[in-house]
């Protein structure tokens, strides 16, 4: 096997734990040096990730890939389903590292460190093929994201913090008590619980408990925000600084995606039976009852902390549909939404703070007219909302209209009130724009541009949206880079989801085409 | 004497210790010699050098630490007996006595200080805790209710002592009345237990119905014969009930809360891990020992009281927000991990989670207990507090500014107690979870989610408090200097949480 991108691999996880280790042993480090050695942990893994995907090979048989020997067992891989998720991670990563660095902030390096961490963690979730290492670093990362927000973090961030800590560790501790009676059920050794070993025995398992699924689906669920356990997600994500907000909905959040894809979906059976159906509730819940709150909502970053819990609602239904039908295009539009939500959600947040530094507020009614005064940052904005509307052009359209086109097979009331969240989302996140960059500016935002003017957006956060933006463009005109390594992973998927509604029919990898 | 007895009476020659059985618990012999070093220092050395007392008992501790981690005539791989049966090693032994050294070494490093800033004697402080340390070592090993018994009673009245040290504080004093007077009862019980044991077994026509093994043997073949008599079972149920008293399990726990908060804190420290720790390996002992052969009887009363200590001691430690009082109450429900685990070996005997069986898991929840407790203990000696027994959470606010080692110090003490990587804490509670699941106890696998999941709420609370940004009402916080010793053993405590943690899940 060829070691060469295992070693990438490798470096792109340990590159910012080790850096953030460093910053925070050397909390006195000078600026410049700091903030140099800080860059230098964000930027290894943005040119990496991308670069394991572009090294993707389409698997014949086996779908790890880059599969290294282990660093004390953990195992660092990739899967076909987790190199876009790692890409994506790296370079929410780097955005939220160069957000990071242009903030002014008390024990600077310290906070560099902490972010540092929640990324190294992060990229661990993806990068590693054993599923105690896999809900290791998931956990590892939930330390630096708790001080993170209690020290650094904005208005309310202390009942948020607590909130988003004990929904965090509870649905991690059922998804951990699903991994652990599935490892056993599955008659693998803990030692040797990779996801291949895990999910080849489930497939032979003569019993599986049947509370496995629900732990697993409800478990993560709660870590991706699935409703009714999502009410911990919109005010961490509004406490929180922006990096970490960025790293946390952008990036972090998807391991409870990937987790319910990779374990529950392929042989856990989430989607049948009475489990399947409250998980569809749940799923339209997310859609629909979350996007309605969104409509509520006057304060912009909390319309982009729900809007975010709305978006997981495409993914899950994406997710169920696959496990009902048997048929692949679901799933993969959902792997392809999760990948182009991480990317459109970390822009918006990014640019949301430039708003917020800016206008010194939030709050939609004292905003308005900025884009005369900012123009750039106005067209920015508007180009992550469109991405985040799912616009052609833009990763999320593939996979809102995969998502949409899976569903053709459902009932027709399914479909339209699934196709009714396209009105929602496009009603609140143009009304934020409208009431943002549009209209007369308000008093209070006049008076504080005639006592400070404040100049458009800087280069250095010009250059983290163009990364990101840059990136949801590239996967929406070339949707290949990205189905071309899960495209083998989902389908092998797809079969084990029929293997288990014992209805073996052959599935056809249908990733959405190529434009 | 000896020589002469051995020559008249054959029982004698049986009994008499031969050189082997002194050399097996060399370790033991060496930390009693220590207590007595450091008597004889307090006595001889003149006031300049008395600083020498606690570094020699700490020098001695290591020495003594690398010995038994060493192979000797003092570990054993089979089990083996010792001084005609009255000791037994068969616990994974250089792990048990390394979470009592570690404890007592730990406890010294907090003492000295804290105690010099109250004007108590340090001498006397690490000569008694050495005692109970040796005295525990012993408990683990022993094969016989004799020698049970003398070293329980050994260490409990060192602890009385050690809990009532601060004469002149009264929560201090309060505490050791409480402690004694908690203690004396689940010795009784023990006590009675032991002689109801005694009596229906050696009216049984047991020879030595004291003696473990002999005791294991007439229970299976009683049990074949379904032959046990109610008394055995009466006096079985005390015995563990006294050995749950020094474990601090439901329903045996009430004395902990008021004990643990007035207690000096480097001795709440000690008490929340050697003695714990005392009790959690003599009950692995007693339920995979003697009373093995009706495990089948125990297992739904440990698998209950497991359930109940971890519910009683989580929701407990809810209800306050004084975080030696918290601390207390959620050792309680580590006590219910512990229990789980036992429960575990008993009803599936010989389980294992991750290739560790109930034993070993049992001493690493230990292990990694002592290093939680001992981190989040020496930033509360590290405050500066006016009483001892006060320490609401609000004490640490700002503690991330006034001095961010001692926050990182709280913030992995309380990770690794609550469970969260990457400290060895979550590998401890891992490895149990993993050991539930294997024998299929799915109400104890659930009360222990449970309990972890509310823990969250009572452990991020006092995490919250030192790390949340103050607000500028708060600015006369003054930085805190924190002496590079301190410093050094945060480190090293942290580095040991990581990489032992990460060593157990994957180093072998």
């Amino acid at each position: 096997m060829d070691t060469f991108p295992a070693t990438l691999l490798a470096i792109a996880i340990t590159a910012p734990i080790l850096v953030g280790l460093i910053l925070l042993a050397g909390r006195d480090l000078p600026r410049s040096f700091a903030s140099g050695f800080a860059f230098g942990g964000f930027a290894i893994p943005a040119v990496l990730g991308p670069w394991l995907l572009v090294l993707w090979s389409s698997p014949s048989s086996s779908a790890q890939q880059f599969q290294s020997e282990g660093f004390w067992g953990f195992g660092f891989a990739l899967n076909g389903l987790s190199a876009p998720l790692l890409a994506m991670t790296s370079l929410v990563g780097l955005a939220a590292g160069i957000k990071a660095l242009t903030q002014e902030v008390e024990s600077r390096n310290t906070y560099l460190g902490l972010i540092l961490f929640m990324l190294g963690g992060t990229l661990g979730v993806f990068g590693t093929n054993h599923l105690v290492g896999f809900y290791f670093f998931h956990e590892f990362a939930l330390i630096p994201t708790f001080i993170l927000t209690l020290f650094w973090g904005g208005e309310g961030r202390r009942p948020a913090a607590m909130q988003m800590a004990i929904y965090l560790t509870a649905g991690a501790m059922a998804s951990l008590a699903g991994i652990l009676i599935a490892v056993d059920a599955a008659g693998v050794e803990y030692g040797a619980a990779t996801f291949e070993n895990v999910i080849q025995g489930l497939q032979n398992a003569p019993h599986i408990p049947a509370a496995t699924g629900a732990l697993v689906l409800f478990g993560l669920g709660t870590l991706a925000s699935l409703f009714p356990f999502h009410s911990w997600a919109a005010p961490g994500y509004s406490a929180a600084p922006t990096p970490v907000s960025m790293l946390h909905a952008g990036a972090l959040k998807k391991f409870g995606l990937y987790g319910i894809i990779v374990l529950g979906l392929s042989s856990l059976d989430i989607t049948g039976g009475s489990l399947g159906t409250w998980f569809l509730w749940f799923a339209l819940a997310n859609v629909l009852l979350v996007g309605l709150i969104c409509l509520a909502q006057r304060d912009l970053k909390q319309l982009l902390s729900w809007s975010s819990v709305a978006h997981m609602g495409p993914i899950f239904l994406g997710i169920w549909v696959c496990g009902v039908s048997g048929k692949a295009d679901g799933l993969a539009a959902a792997i392809f939404l999760m990948v182009a939500h991480g990317l459109s959600c970390a822009a918006l947040f990014l640019l949301a703070n430039a708003v917020r530094a800016r206008a010194g507020t939030y709050r939609l009614d004292e905003l308005g007219g900025l884009a005369t005064r900012t123009p750039i940052l106005a067209a920015l904005f508007i180009a992550a909302t469109m991405a985040s509307i799912g616009l052609p052009g833009f990763g999320n359209f593939w996979g809102e209209v995969g998502v949409f086109l899976a569903l053709r097979a459902q009932p027709l009331w399914l479909q339209a009130l699934v196709a009714s969240t396209v009105v929602i989302s496009a009603v609140y996140a143009l009304r934020a724009v409208a009431s943002t960059f549009f209209g007369p500016a308000s008093e209070a935002l006049e008076k504080r541009f005639a006592s400070a003017p404040f100049g458009d957006l800087g280069w250095a956060e010009r250059f983290a949206t163009f990364v990101l933006l840059g990136a949801s463009m590239t996967i929406g005109f070339v949707p290949s880079l990205v189905t071309k390594s899960f495209s083998t992973e989902v389908s092998k998927t797809t079969t084990f989801s029929q293997h288990n509604a014992k209805a073996p029919v052959k599935a056809a990898p249908a990733p959405p085409a190529k434009r | 004497m000896i020589p002469f007895l051995a020559d008249i009476d054959p029982v004698f020659k049986v009994l008499a210790p031969r050189p082997a059985d002194w050399l097996s618990i060399l370790p033991e012999i060496a930390v009693a010699g220590l207590s007595l070093l450091c008597l004889l220092q307090a006595m001889f050395l003149p006031k300049a050098l008395r600083f020498l007392i606690p570094n020699t008992a700490r020098i001695g501790l290591v020495l003594v630490a690398f010995m038994a981690l060493n192979d000797g005539p003092w570990t054993t791989v089979d089990e083996a007996t010792s001084f005609a049966g009255l000791l037994r090693q068969n616990l994974p032994i250089a792990g048990v006595r390394m979470v009592f050294l570690l404890s007592a070494l730990l406890t010294s490093f907090l003492a000295e200080r804290f105690l010099q800033e109250r004007d108590a004697a340090v001498a006397d402080y690490h000569h008694v805790l050495l005692v109970v340390t040796a005295a525990f070592m012993l408990l683990v090993q022993s094969n016989h209710f004799v020698t049970f018994f003398l070293a329980l009673e050994t260490g409990a009245v060192g602890l009385y002592v050690l809990v009532g040290y601060l004469r002149r504080s009264e929560a201090s004093l309060e505490a050791g009345v409480k402690y004694l007077v908690a203690g004396g009862l689940s010795s009784a019980l023990l006590l009675m237990g032991i002689v109801l044991v005694y009596g229906a077994l050696g009216s049984a026509g047991v020879a030595d119905s004291l003696n473990f093994t002999q005791i294991g043997k007439a229970l299976t073949a009683q049990s074949i014969a379904h032959t046990i008599s109610p008394l055995t079972l009466t006096g079985i149920a005390l015995i563990l009930g006294g050995v749950a008293f020094k474990l601090g399990a439901f329903p045996f726990h009430a004395w902990i809360p008021d004990v643990y908060q007035g207690a000096p804190t480097p001795t709440t420290a000690f008490l929340g891990t050697a003695s714990k720790a005392a009790g959690a390996f003599t009950l692995v002992l007693l339920a995979t020992g003697p009373f093995a052969p009706i495990a089948v009887k125990l297992a739904p009363l440990f698998a209950v009281g497991a359930v109940l200590t971890l519910l009683v001691g989580n929701l407990g430690a809810l209800a306050t927000t004084e975080v030696k009082r918290t601390l207390a109450l959620s050792g309680v429900s580590h006590a219910g991990f512990i229990l789980a685990a036992v429960t575990a070996a008993l009803v599936v005997p010989g389980a294992t989670g991750f290739d560790y069986n109930a034993e070993q898991i049992v001493v690493i929840y230990l292990l990694a207990y002592v290093i939680g407790t001992f981190l989040t203990a020496i930033t509360l000696v590290s405050l500066p507090a006016a009483e001892d027994h006060r320490r609401p959470q609000l004490a640490l606010r700002g503690l991330l500014r006034r001095s961010p080692i001692l926050a990182s110090a709280l913030g992995f003490g309380i990770s690794s107690l609550a469970g969260i990587p990457p400290s060895i804490g979550f590998v401890a509670k891992l490895l149990v979870l993993a050991l539930l699941v294997k024998a299929k106890l799915w109400w104890v696998l659930g009360a222990a989610l449970i309990g972890v999941a509310i823990s969250i709420h009572y452990y991020f609370s006092i995490l919250r408090e030192a790390v949340v940004r103050p607000t500028d009402a708060d600015e006369e916080l003054a930085p805190l200097d924190i002496p590079f010793g301190t410093r050094f053993l945060i480190g090293a405590l942290t580095a040991t949480s990581i990489i032992g943690g990460l060593f157990v899940l994957f180093g072998r």
